[in-house]
């Protein structure tokens, strides 16, 4: 059976992370599939402006970082109880499809196949959603790169949606109660749908073991090479400068 | 650069499209635009962005206008249409 790479980036600094992630896609190391948890922080998405879609003078205790992909915002709060993943592969037209939702499609199959284990309604909602009983519980994000795609991804297992509220920046003319409580009816975690907190451990084992089913291969416990620490270092202080995050 | 004036929001299948523009003898001068789209190749955004300046800010010119650039760039943004960049800015340009 083919082997591809497998690592844990356990908790990171986002833009540390966000380095690493583009670094992956950019080098030449094979598929690859990897996991992390965010501190707290918040992602930009490659088309949102910081002071738009956040009010920032509350967002002073976050880390803010944009990504190479596009989206909405990536909101980590100190609870540090989300798992996000990367996936790395080369565009094959079977296990990763040319067409665009085809493959998020494929990709967030993994999720799913995940939530099914623990007997949970979940189902792909296009364009790049994850949902349990039409809650969104994941979102997920890809971009592409000479014949390489990049899919990062997050499954919730705990999330505070009050304090997303209170740094996001809502349009005036939205910010009704009927808003708020869309935003609330419209997004679940694991912990919730489970009436329980699972180990996390536990629950990152059930993903490679479906990552594994769905791609047919088996996932080996990696690092990164030399080269991709090169360019991560090439990279970092992007992640870091105002230019790129306050653009 | 954030033009504080009108904003234009309008959501496509695809994300949210925030616009900000300013128009100056019925040219757009300055463009801004933030959003929760996706749109492949991402650089290709910036020049839409630039581009537009200087058209005039009738809805047939921003969308002919878009429409050329995703054509010569070859832009693929799922559930977004240059309608709905359009349709975003004319929504910034009501006064």
């Amino acid at each position: 059976m083919e082997e591809w790479r497998f690592i844990d980036f356990g908790l990171v600094d986002i833009r540390d992370m966000m380095a690493m992630d583009e670094a992956i896609l950019k080098s030449d190391e094979g598929n690859t599939f990897f996991f992390w948890t965010p501190k707290k922080s918040i992602i930009l998405g490659f088309f949102q402006k910081a002071d738009i879609e956040l009010d920032i003078p509350k967002c002073k205790d976050y880390t803010i970082t944009r990504r190479i992909s596009g989206g909405g915002i990536a909101f980590s709060d100190e609870r540090c109880r989300q798992i996000n993943y990367g996936v790395v592969g080369t565009i094959d037209n079977e296990l990763f499809p040319m067409d665009i939702i085809g493959s998020y499609k494929q990709i967030c199959g993994v999720l799913i196949d995940t939530l099914l284990h623990y007997k949970l309604n979940a189902a792909f909602r296009p364009i790049n959603d994850v949902v349990v009983d039409n809650k969104k519980i994941s979102g997920n994000a890809q971009t592409r790169w000479e014949g390489k795609l990049l899919q990062n991804g997050t499954l919730l297992l705990d999330f505070d949606i009050e304090e997303m509220l209170r740094i996001s920046n809502i349009p005036k003319e939205k910010f009704l109660d009927k808003k708020i409580a869309s935003v609330r009816e419209g997004l679940t975690w694991l912990d919730r749908e489970l009436g329980e907190q699972r180990d996390m451990e536990e629950i990152k084992n059930v993903i490679k073991e479906k990552f594994e089913e769905r791609f047919h291969v088996g996932l080996k416990s990696g690092t990164l090479s030399e080269k991709e620490k090169e360019l991560t270092n090439t990279l970092s202080p992007k992640y870091y400068s105002h230019e790129w995050v306050y653009r | 650069m954030v033009l504080k004036k009108v904003q234009g929001i309008h959501k496509s299948k695809g994300g949210l499209i925030r616009s900000f523009v300013k128009a100056e003898n019925g040219k757009i001068k300055e463009i801004s635009i933030s959003g929760d789209f996706f749109l492949f190749p991402e650089e290709a955004f910036f020049k839409i962005i630039d581009e537009l300046k200087g058209i005039r800010a009738k809805r047939e010119e921003v969308e002919n206008k878009i429409e050329e650039i995703y054509r010569r760039e070859n832009i693929q943004s799922p559930g977004t249409l240059p309608a709905d960049f359009t349709e975003s800015i004319m929504k910034a340009l009501e006064v």
